[in-house]
């Protein structure tokens, strides 16, 4: 079915603008890149509308002129039950808008990018089918990078196996931002976390994981939550963690966010937490040249961000590690019947891009191994770990914890233009010991997890103004609440605590007045019943009759299904990371973490991934 | 005693070189060996040796490595090989992973990669093909696995009437001497107190022979083997003193047990008596001192034997033949002295071990045949016996020679206290003559013995 005619209606194009001919195809493409369910559902709401059209007008969309299209939406915008799916098509419809309006503005030139540090990738095709190493280490994020290193530098004979691909910063800045997202997330960006209300949940496939698509955000793990770790959990890694932490740091070479690129959308933040005397500053990044370019999510062009394919891999190469690309780990192989009990023997590997026929065993490669380091990510490793028949403990892809965040804009009579600038510049902490973290973000348009309000003309003309809007986001530490289900694909679902709903009405609040600080006109609530609020009083009004399934949510940083800690019977993994009930599977990743880390997880990772394998290694 | 596994398996298939590209073909033929039976729920290790084609790039046909067989329980047969390709040491590492969806390609299909120094060289994929299936499975081998040293331990528990002996026959190579020890327990059939005794004796070239006895003694009991007198017969060692003899020697076993007779008979004694070699071969080293001269044994070829049973035959002849190369020839022909069964013809037990196998396959076949037709038949005489025989497609004669001025008589006494004269001789000649049927009678191999076979006659 031709989405033209849908993309024309929501976007209140009359087919002159060129970049407007471009979106549908762009939409397309985009489409193609996302799990079967979610295209399904993104076309069965086209095809709805469509027939809406139809019954109506005695037309498609796509007959009709544009002021009949726009009277279509207008009736269908006015019905506030179909909100959901017009917002459901809107998403996707503006990150295809946002990327062809952007790439009609020619990218300035920016200065050459210095070559990456050398990787020793080889793509799975060209991977022997059998092979043996003393450590294989099954995901290249931050987790995996860390555990590759430490034990390539003890001497071991290392293998890490990523299903992404590698892609190095100047390929990041040949590419338009989008081509990059589809090729960057998993399911092209649209994992999503069932529940009420859903949440989006995206998560990075490539070498250096969700690193590689990260804000480049590195805030140490709070000292109250490693306590909770060590003392509640006994999570015996976590006592020692404040100086894996600073090695950690150190690798990244992280530090406070240089204020001459912050950008507009950063310093508003500033401004505002000034004037109400909030505690905030520019976040810790581990982006010491950062330019300002504002892609963060799709690959830093510039290569500033100290991904762990451009910090920490290199090293683990360089101490003989070998990357694996486009391999995607079936399972785990274990020896039953051994002295002792069953032992890990290595990885079994789908091979993608060779030229095996479907179900033929040569698409497949195995890897002999004595010690095999899980580090999937928190949604990957339990789906892992079942269909490898180790998943057999009763707690395993539980206690999923994410920060359920959602974000909010606030319209400036001066331009913004929030994506020049740091992505995500200024953390306001002031109400972190409450649970909540506002963080400036702004995206590369149509890429953050704010959806501008309305349909046809007035989206359009949001779209027109986006340039004088400022982002900000909050997300707020959950109770674990969520779970992973599934061997072979992964099914996500996270039900929203009541007080994690009040959290996030509470974080909306709080950053409304804090653009209304800082000299906003009037602030777009995210909110489709009432998307915009002109003070604090009228915002209150607003959230006084909404709920948190309202907002547009999404979550970020999964951790939590493989939890350590030292009771066996709520904690599939021991203190040190080592699964229970088998021999030589360490798991070092977001899922190791006994609860929410309340912080951007990077370092809280790479350092339990790092006290992991240290205690793995006996150092 | 338990059995192992031996088996042979060809592969085929080809392997693509990392540098250049290029595509060979490569073959494996292996021989595989287990020390237990394939433990199908469970892992077994085997060692592996074989030949290794590779095409343009080795051709070793003195392969070896390990095989680790875990259809169901890990569910991967995994080879190891090294071998050597133009003075570069190369290792084949590849494993079948068995997977129930795909029972017979997984079982056949061989993935592996080539390494040099742990830097892979090349991947590939053999297959085990269809057609080499029935070959395959016939060869399958379960053979026992003996202990050797259990078989030297004695096996006299107070029955009377019973005699046991420990003996062993060396040839020096360096001066063609022979050498014989002969310990041996005599019950008597009257139930007096077992008592031990025994001889050494060297055959020196050019020499006249020396011997000299030792015992008797009362007879006590000792685990491993002989030991009375002060002297022992031991697992790996033979030491003593015999008037005016005295030895001390190693023995290290050079091949798997040699049963002359039926195995049964060993374990059940129901023949008037049963000879055995716990090792087909051994080598020797150590030195024996006699009356005018010393031996200085090094890597000496030999074979110690064990007899147990009720006495002496009524005649006997006896021959242990190091054939080379690994081969031996092991006779015994022999009329017992029970009524009925002393106006037989000679019972000839021969065992031809060549090339790791025995011919022919069961004792019983060369001393019975099929109810007495197509036995093997002896003509005990002095200075020469023959015995010749036929089994399968195969067809021996053997030819002994024991010089009178090479050749030693003593007196045997049995538990009864009947006497029986034995000519014995280590420096014996003898001729092998094997023919196979391949239309007519044509020769296979034929060995010549001069001054180094071990051989006895014995009458009464």
């Amino acid at each position: 079915m031709s989405l033209d005619g849908l993309v024309a209606g929501l976007l209140a194009s009359d087919g002159t603008e060129e970049w407007a001919a471009r979106t549908p195809h762009r939409l397309e493409s985009l489409l193609s890149a996302m799990p079967l369910p979610s295209r399904a559902g993104i076309r069965a709401a086209a095809r709805a509308i469509d027939a809406y059209a139809l019954v109506r007008t005695g037309r498609r969309l796509g007959g009709l002129t544009p002021a009949e299209r726009e009277g279509v939406l207008a009736a269908l915008g006015a019905r506030p039950r179909l909100q959901p799916m017009l917002d459901v098509l809107k998403v996707p419809v503006l990150l295809a808008a946002g990327t062809e309006r952007l790439a009609g503005r020619a990218a300035p030139p920016t200065a050459p990018v210095p070559a990456d540090p050398p990787l020793d990738c080889t793509p799975a095709h060209a991977w022997p089918r059998r092979s043996t190493a003393d450590a294989v280490v099954i995901g290249s994020g931050a987790g995996g990078a860390m555990a590759a290193r430490t034990l390539a530098r003890a001497g071991a004979r290392v293998v890490v196996v990523e299903e992404g691909a590698h892609h190095s910063t100047a390929s990041f800045g040949r590419r338009a931002p989008l081509d990059r997202f589809t090729d960057l997330y998993r399911d092209g960006g649209a994992t999503i976390a069932l529940g009420d209300p859903p949440l989006l949940l995206p998560v990075g496939r490539a070498v250096g994981g969700t690193t590689v698509v990260n804000s480049g955000t590195c805030y140490r793990t709070p000292a109250h939550v490693l306590a909770r770790w060590t003392q509640q959990y006994g999570f015996a890694a976590a006592a020692q963690l404040d100086a894996f932490l600073d090695e950690a740091e150190r690798t990244l070479h992280v530090g406070p966010q240089s204020l001459d690129v912050l950008g507009a959308n950063g310093r508003i933040a500033l401004a505002g937490a000034a004037a109400l005397g909030w505690r905030a500053a520019p976040l810790r990044r581990n982006a010491p040249g950062c330019r300002g370019s504002c892609q963060c999510v799709v690959g830093c062009p510039t290569g500033a961000k100290q991904s762990v394919q451009l910090s920490v891999l290199p090293d683990a190469c360089a101490a003989g590690a070998r990357i694996v690309t486009g391999a995607r780990v079936l399972r785990i192989l274990v020896d039953p019947g051994r002295p002792g009990g069953p032992r890990a023997a290595g990885v079994r590997v789908a091979v993608s891009g060779g030229a095996g026929r479907r179900g033929d065993d040569s698409a497949e490669s195995e890897i002999l191994a004595p010690l095999v380091v899980v580090a999937a990510g928190a949604l990957q490793s339990p789906a892992l770990l079942r269909r490898s028949g180790l998943g057999r403990h009763p707690r395993l892809g539980r206690n999923l914890s994410v920060h359920p965040a959602t974000s909010v804009a606030g319209r400036f009579a001066e331009p913004v233009t929030a994506w020049e600038g740091v992505l995500q510049s200024v953390g306001v902490e002031e109400l972190h010991s409450r649970g909540v973290l506002i963080e400036a973000t702004a995206t590369p348009p149509g890429m953050g997890s704010f959806v501008l309000p309305g349909v046809g003309r007035e989206l359009r003309d949001e779209l027109e103004d986006a340039g004088r809007l400022a982002t900000l986001g909050a997300m707020v530490a959950d109770l674990p609440s969520g779970r992973v289900l599934g061997r072979d694909r992964v099914l996500v679902r996270y039900g929203l605590s009541p007080r994690d709903a009040d959290r996030l009405l509470h974080a909306v609040r709080a950053m409304a007045q804090l653009l209304f600080a800082a000299g906003a006109q009037e602030v777009l609530t995210g909110i489709p019943v009432a998307p915009r609020a002109r003070s604090v009083r009228e915002l209150d009004a607003i959230l006084g009759r909404v709920g948190p399934r309202q907002l547009h949510l999404s979550a970020y940083h999964p951790t939590g299904t493989v939890a350590a800690g030292a009771d066996p019977q709520r904690a599939p993994t021991d203190g040190t990371g080592r699964l229970r009930g088998v021999h030589g599977v360490v798991v070092a990743d977001g899922s190791l973490l006994p609860s929410c880390p309340e912080v951007n997880p990077q370092l809280s990772i790479m350092a339990a991934a790092l006290a992991v394998a240290e205690a793995h290694t006996g150092g | 005693m338990s059995r192992g596994t031996r088996f042979r398996e060809t592969m085929t298939g080809s392997m693509r070189l990392t540098t250049s590209g290029r595509v060979s073909p490569v073959r494996l033929d292996l021989r595989a060996s287990a020390d237990h039976v394939l433990r199908p729920f469970g892992t077994t290790l085997a060692r592996v040796e074989g030949r290794v084609r590779v095409a343009g790039l080795a051709d070793d046909p003195a392969a070896s490595g390990e095989l680790e067989i875990s259809p169901l329980a890990a569910r991967r047969i995994r080879y190891r090989l090294a071998f050597t390709a133009g003075g570069r040491r190369l290792v084949l590492d590849g494993w079948k992973s068995i997977t129930p969806r795909h029972p017979v390609r997984s079982m056949t299909v061989l993935p592996f990669t080539l390494y040099e120094d742990d830097e892979p060289l090349g991947t590939g994929t053999l297959r085990f093909r269809a057609r080499a299936l029935p070959s395959f499975l016939a060869g399958f081998r379960f053979p026992r696995r003996e202990d050797p040293d259990a078989l030297t331990a004695a096996r006299w528990r107070g029955a009377p009437g019973r005699t046991e002996v420990w003996y062993t026959t060396v040839t020096d190579p360096a001066t063609g001497t022979g050498l014989w020890l002969h310990h041996e327990l005599t019950a008597p059939a009257d139930g007096s107190a077992a008592y031990a005794h025994g001889w050494a004796a060297v055959f020196p070239k050019g020499a006249p022979v020396r011997h000299a006895r030792f015992g008797p003694v009362p007879w006590k009991p000792e685990d491993r083997g002989f030991a009375a007198d002060g002297v022992r017969a031991v697992p790996g060692r033979l030491a003593g003193a015999a008037g005016a003899m005295n030895w001390d020697l190693t023995e290290q076993p050079e091949a798997a047990p040699l049963f002359t007779f039926p195995r049964w008979s060993w374990r059940r004694p129901l023949l008037p008596a049963a000879q055995i070699l716990p090792a087909a071969r051994a080598t020797y080293e150590g030195t024996v001192r006699y009356e005018d001269g010393t031996l200085e044994l090094t890597g000496a070829p030999g074979a110690s034997a064990r007899i147990y049973g009720h006495g002496n035959a009524r005649r006997w002849s006896w021959l242990h033949a190091d054939l080379g190369g690994g081969d031996v020839l092991e006779i015994v022909a022999a009329v017992s002295t029970r009524p009925g069964l002393r106006r037989l013809p000679p019972l000839v037990f021969l065992r031809l071990r060549r090339d790791g196998r025995t011919w022919p396959r069961r004792p019983e076949r060369s001393a019975i045949g099929w109810a007495g037709a197509l036995r093997f038949r002896a003509d005990i005489g002095l200075p020469t016996w023959t015995v010749t025989g036929r089994a399968g497609l195969r067809r021996i004669r053997v030819t002994v020679t024991q010089p009178e001025d090479r050749t030693l008589a003593l007196e045997y006494t049995d538990p009864d206290g009947a006497r029986a004269t034995c000519r014995n001789c280590e420096r014996a000649d003898a001729q092998v003559r094997l023919d196979r049927w391949w239309g007519r009678w044509r020769p296979e191999a034929d060995w010549r013995l001069d001054g180094t076979a071990h051989a006895e006659v014995g009458t009464r």
